[in-house]
């Protein structure tokens, strides 16, 4: 598939860059204090081609990533969803020059990954095993401080920045202690401020919701949605999370099997399923064996039943799978009571575009 | 060079907080320096008795023991900082330094050896200031020389570092090597004169003969200091494409987050 080409028959249109409005009252997430490079807004910030990735080409290559090519706009906030071991790790690696990649081009801000890592460097944080990124031993300030020396960047100079990125993630009355004191939670977004303080404007997440309890997750969700809100960095994020990537993310990138199985605007998505994602409610129990008969029609299919009733959740993949569905229950005899649309979650999308491509 | 700046000053920031938080092993080195200055002090002053010249043998124990312990710190310094940082999960972050893991590494170490040699030499005083025994420790000499020796160890200490990259666990490998340095450092030079192309043998002769023949360094001759200087800076250089060479390879083998 080539760069920006989605499935679906629909191609990338990159979201206006630029602040979006806040909605939910909590501090923002400082931008960056002084605006990066220049780089034409129309040419993608991070742009992937034909990459892939071959471990072990020896003995037993197992190949991570299979020729994924994509391209982010300066701004967008693209989600990486993929099952373990899809390789959407290996390709953010990739992307932060932590792993070399066997084949493929991997551009940030037009400078080649491969051949002038420092450069693409200078334009890139990551967070990439959330509370472990960061010393325990030091104080979220002194953490701070150091990962902005780490950068090349003076303490002082970014004294004032690290005041209000303590201040946006609600560190300020813990700016002192030490970092392994603090809740998972805490670390997490010392980690995420930790990354924001190198002043880069491009920001690749690994996960940065594992391991959090449910609110602590909201927490740091609600963090995640002002970084992006804030709109002055571009932000590509790998999650399992699919709250994290349906709240944050402008975009969604799958990937199974090291291969980019879905490109497409997260509204696109939700609206595409929508269309097709329908609930019958009958008013009778179906058979086993009429619920297998329709089963081998439909791919994404599933029958709920209480004593006396069935439902039907199905994704219809071609419009006229409608009137066959309805065929195939008017040969049962059994009265259809209702049909609706269903709202499917980003989780129903995914794991049902999974399905399809195994 | 002010990001250079920035980063060193970082790391000696971050150094100085560790040595205090991790207190009981910054406690743990200075009682360390103070016993092995006992020893030293009391035990040499016990075998020669207060002879004539005793000043200049002690000051030669002691200078031994702190070239032979940088050098062995120097050496083996890279590959625990690296197996540490793997560890507790921030190499990654190092490793995504616009400055480069080797110069970040460089300063790491750089760092270390300050604070390490600042804390044996203020135990030195120290402990000179209680025994009432002043040592004539010729620094301009001794510093030059110092710096030139712990270079060639350093690169050794660059490919052991390397091998902590993409082996990760290399505790026996170091403890194994440690004894060959007492061997380079007691190389017989005079008897056999091609050891002095080895590490260490060349720069640890000169400091012995400017500490127990008083040789000041401005009457070693040029050619000496400039061998000197030539194979630390040929072993350091060796050692640093050593550890590059290893680092491409933990890039290539997606090594960097394992430990």
């Amino acid at each position: 598939m080539a760069p920006g080409q989605l499935r679906f028959g629909h191609h990338v249109t990159f979201p206006p860059t630029g602040r979006r409005s806040f909605t939910d009252g909590q501090r923002p997430i400082p931008p960056l204090p002084e605006p990066p490079a220049t780089h034409p807004v129309s040419d993608p910030i991070v742009h992937i081609a034909h990459l892939t990735k071959v471990y072990g080409r020896r003995k037993k290559p197992v190949t991570a990533v299979d020729d994924v090519s994509f391209s982010v706009a300066p701004g967008e906030v693209v989600g990486l969803l993929g099952p373990n071991g899809a390789g959407k790790t290996t390709t953010l690696k990739c992307l932060c020059t932590l792993i070399r990649p066997t084949s493929g081009k991997l551009e940030i801000a037009g400078e080649d990954v491969v051949a002038h890592p420092t450069r693409a460097l200078g334009r890139i944080a990551a967070v990439l095993e959330g509370n472990r990124n960061i010393y325990w031993r030091l104080s979220p300030r002194e953490n701070l401080e150091f990962f902005a020396g780490l950068q090349g960047i003076p303490a002082r100079r970014v004294k004032g920045y690290i005041a209000e990125l303590l201040d946006a993630f609600d560190l300020t009355t813990k700016a002192n202690t030490s970092a392994r004191m603090l809740s998972r939670g805490m670390q997490q977004k010392l980690a995420l401020a930790c990354a924001l303080v190198k002043r880069t404007d491009i920001l690749l997440l690994d996960e940065p919701t594992l391991g959090l309890d449910v609110e602590t997750s909201v927490e740091l969700r609600g963090a995640l949605k002002r970084m992006a809100q804030e709109g002055s960095r571009t932000i590509l994020l790998s999650s399992h999370d699919m709250h994290v990537v349906q709240d944050v993310c402008d975009r969604v990138i799958i990937i199974q099997h090291g291969r980019v199985v879905t490109d497409d605007r997260v509204a696109n998505l939700l609206a595409l399923f929508r269309a097709r994602a329908y609930h019958f409610q009958l008013a009778e129990r179906l058979t086993e064996e009429q619920e297998h008969r329709i089963s081998s029609c439909f791919e994404l299919i599933r029958f709920h039943h209480t004593d006396h009733t069935t439902e039907i959740e199905v994704e219809l993949l071609r419009g006229e799978q409608l009137y066959q569905l309805m065929d195939l229950l008017r040969d049962t005899g059994v009265v259809v009571e209702s049909i609706d649309r269903r709202d499917p979650n980003l989780e129903e999308i995914f794991l049902a575009i999974l399905r399809r491509d195994q | 060079m002010s990001a250079t700046l920035a980063l060193t000053a970082a790391m000696f920031k971050r150094y100085a907080i560790e040595l205090k938080r991790y207190y009981f092993n910054t406690f743990s080195m200075m009682m360390s320096f103070y016993l092995i200055f006992v020893l030293v002090f009391y035990g040499a002053r016990s075998f020669a008795g207060n002879e004539a010249g005793f000043g200049d043998t002690l000051a030669g124990i002691v200078v031994g023991f702190m070239v032979f312990y940088i050098v062995i710190y120097a050496y083996g310094e890279l590959s625990w900082v690296l197996m540490a940082e793997a560890s507790q999960g921030t190499l990654e972050q190092l490793s995504m330094s616009p400055l480069g893991l080797g110069r970040v590494l460089v300063v790491r170490i750089f760092a270390a050896l300050v604070y390490r040699v600042g804390i044996m030499l203020a135990f030195l005083v120290l402990m000179m200031a209680t025994t009432g025994q002043w040592l004539r420790l010729d620094l301009v000499t001794l510093l030059p020389l110092l710096v030139f020796t712990i270079a060639s160890a350093q690169g050794l200490g660059f490919v052991m570092g390397g091998f902590a990259l993409v082996f990760k666990q290399v505790q026996a490998t170091l403890g194994i090597l440690q004894f060959a340095f007492v061997g380079l450092l007691a190389a017989p030079i005079d008897r056999l004169p091609w050891l002095k192309y080895l590490p260490l043998s060349w720069g640890n002769d000169l400091i012995r003969r400017a500490m127990i023949d008083g040789v000041s360094i401005f009457a070693v001759p040029a050619g000496d200091l400039l061998f000197l200087a030539a194979n630390g800076a040929v072993y350091f250089g060796l050692g640093f494409l050593g550890f590059k060479f290893f680092e491409r390879q933990a890039r290539e083998r997606g090594l960097l987050g394992h430990y």
